[in-house]
């Protein structure tokens, strides 16, 4: 158990690990083609139509060595915005915290990338302005497209964020979910009454003396149902025959204890022989059905097992004498009886869905029966 | 040593009764599988005492017990796995055995029963009370939820009425037992135990001091810390019979 919840922890590091790797590359990747194709955009659109008039050629290629600086630092602006994105929080928020946030945050940083690429060498270096229009009409149209250019960044950039958030949140509910069923499971899974076990193994002591070769066929018989009952934990289901072969097992050795006091009937349709069932669910309630039928009753009774396979269901029904009030009453008295039905039914569940039930009624007056439907196919 | 089986596998029954072969002074009288049978085998032969399974059909080991009149026999109970019943045992000091039973368990269970009744042999003058009557050392058996207990009459500082019930005061517990109060009064010797009030019946052996009370009576002190007051006329009583 330990060394398994070792190896899931470690296959989950590793998993996260390469998550994270896989959406560095991806950050790369995008921030580069997004740069490159708007730079690209223009050189192509230059050189695709370079004009005639030298001046114009010029003035074209001042332009586009200025988108350059741009892209540059645009770039660079953004890969060192994400650290602090990271620190205020950003990428946890909400889209409605986010939409005045990106607002704001897109015209600051359009402000700022009009300052270094136009203030720095024109005012600041007092460079000449090389063209015929204002200055102002360019820094005016750069401004707008930087609003345009960031503004696309910051959607793209958390729109992806808000996104994965949300696949993993889902991806961690389900795996939340898988483990929980999973840890329910395993706790649900019966096993041998201990009672059973030692009042066995006591008549089978007596039993050593008075009758050598059932004592041998007895110790065969108990450690069959123990096998059983140990190796039930790894499987989630069993064929019904495998099962049956085990409750005749533990029914012969209530046998050797209660002797005449218990008789058993079985009516088992050959069809549902290769069914799955839960394993031990049969085994908990023939043994419920001794426990409350036989064990309590003085001149003991029969235990009927009936199985058919009916509308797309497999159909058991287990019978024993004594009356629901007064098992009712016994599971009440004693906490710790009325658990194994409880859990079995839950397990059953579990594993077959809504639709698969287990039930507890009065057959007759004085007999009761539990029964168990299980659909045919796994839910 | 007259002892009788009870437990409804007749293989466990044969087990115990090849494992005591090793005890000759321990006779097995008798067998029951049930408590019905049980009953009868016990008015018909007296054991002495009893080898009982907790766990039977119709009524357990523990509701024969308690529906058994005092004095109960020694008993010896033997269980193949129940963890309610083994820390009652526990708790309580109360002899068991777990099936299937190991020869050195049983021998000292044997053993220490031994010791038991030869305590109780010397102190054989407190026979001398009627038979209905019980003796100071006689059993009680008393149980309350998941603990039982095995009390001595000696041990009972008080004994108050609840109703049909009769709650019993002894060492640290108090459980309830299923008798009437003036049922009980009947089976106690008043040699030792008064009726101080229509609700209470005190140990004298147990009272610690007493004390001057309204209007004449009297609030007696019991040793462990109980206090009960007695009218006028009980505390007159209650002087007539001190100064005898």
């Amino acid at each position: 158990m330990e060394a398994t919840a070792a190896t899931s922890h470690s296959l989950l590091l590793e998993d996260t690990a390469r998550r994270t790797r896989g959406k560095q590359r991806l950050y790369v990747i995008c921030q580069l083609c997004g740069w490159l194709f708007f730079l690209g955009l223009h050189v192509t659109l230059f050189v695709m139509d370079p004009g005639k008039d030298p001046y114009m050629i010029q003035l074209r290629i001042f332009n586009t060595s200025l988108i350059a600086i741009m892209v540059l630092v645009g770039l660079l602006m953004t890969h060192y915005l994400r650290p602090l994105f990271a620190r205020w929080g950003w990428k946890n928020l909400g889209w409605r915290a986010l939409v005045p946030r990106i607002f704001g945050m897109t015209l600051v940083q359009s402000t700022l990338l009009v300052a270094v690429v136009f203030a720095y060498p024109f005012f600041f270096l007092q460079y000449p302005w090389p063209a015929k229009h204002s200055i102002w009409l360019s820094v005016a149209l750069t401004w707008v497209n930087d609003i345009v250019l960031f503004g696309v960044w910051f959607c793209v950039y958390f729109f992806y964020h808000l996104f994965e958030r949300f696949n993993r949140s889902e991806l961690e509910r389900a795996q939340l979910a898988a483990s929980a069923k999973e840890a329910e499971l395993r706790s649900l899974k019966s096993q041998v009454n201990p009672h059973f076990i030692f009042n066995s193994l006591n008549s089978l002591r007596a039993l050593i003396d008075e009758d050598p070769a059932r004592a041998r066929q007895s110790v065969t018989q108990l450690a069959n149902l123990l096998r059983y009952s140990l190796q039930s934990g790894q499987l989630e289901t069993v064929p019904f025959e495998d099962e049956l072969r085990v409750v005749n097992d533990y029914l012969a050795l209530e046998q050797v204890r209660h002797e005449e006091r218990l008789r058993v009937r079985l009516d088992i349709s050959p069809d549902t022989l290769q069914l799955p069932i839960p394993p031990m669910l049969l085994q908990t309630l023939v043994e419920n059905a001794v426990k409350y039928g036989i064990s309590t009753q003085r001149e003991g009774g029969e235990i009927a097992i009936v199985a058919r396979q009916e509308g797309g269901a497999l159909r058991l029904q287990v019978t024993n004498p004594g009356s629901l009030p007064e098992a009712v009453r016994r599971a009440k008295a004693s906490a710790s009886t009325g658990v194994g039905l409880k859990n079995a039914s839950d397990r059953l569940r579990l594993l077959f869905g809504e639709k698969a039930t287990l039930n507890l009624r009065s057959a007759t007056p004085d007999s009761v029966v539990a029964e168990a439907v299980i659909p045919l196919r796994i839910a | 040593m007259k002892a009788l089986v009870i437990d409804d596998e007749r293989l466990a029954r044969n087990e115990l009764r090849r494992l005591l072969k090793a005890f000759p002074d321990i006779e097995i009288a008798g067998e029951a599988a049930n408590a019905k049978e049980a009953r009868e085998k016990l008015d018909a032969l007296k054991p002495d005492l009893l080898f009982l399974d907790v766990q039977m059909p119709g009524e357990t080991g523990m509701e024969l017990l308690e529906s058994l009149e005092a004095p109960v026999p020694h008993v010896i109970f033997t269980t193949a796995y129940d963890e309610f019943a083994v820390k009652a045992f526990e708790l309580n000091a109360l002899d068991y055995l777990l099936k299937p039973v190991d020869p050195a368990r049983l021998a000292a269970a044997v053993e220490k029963l031994r010791g038991k009744v030869n305590g109780t042999a010397d102190t054989s003058p407190a026979k001398s009370v009627p038979r209905d009557r019980l003796a100071a050392e006689d059993k009680v058996f008393v149980r309350e939820g998941d603990r039982c207990w095995f009390v001595e009459v000696k041990a009972i500082r008080l004994l108050e009425s609840e109703g049909n019930y009769t709650r019993v005061h002894f060492d640290n517990a108090q459980p309830q037992l299923f008798r009437s109060l003036n049922a009980m009064e009947e089976r106690l010797d008043p040699k030792y135990f008064f009726r101080a009030n229509r609700r209470q019946i005190i140990n004298l052996a147990w009272i610690d001091k007493l004390e001057p009370w309204f209007s004449g009576g009297l609030l007696v002190h019991l040793k462990g810390g109980a206090k009960v007051e007695l009218s006028r006329r009980q505390a007159q009583d209650f002087r007539d019979k001190m100064s005898l």
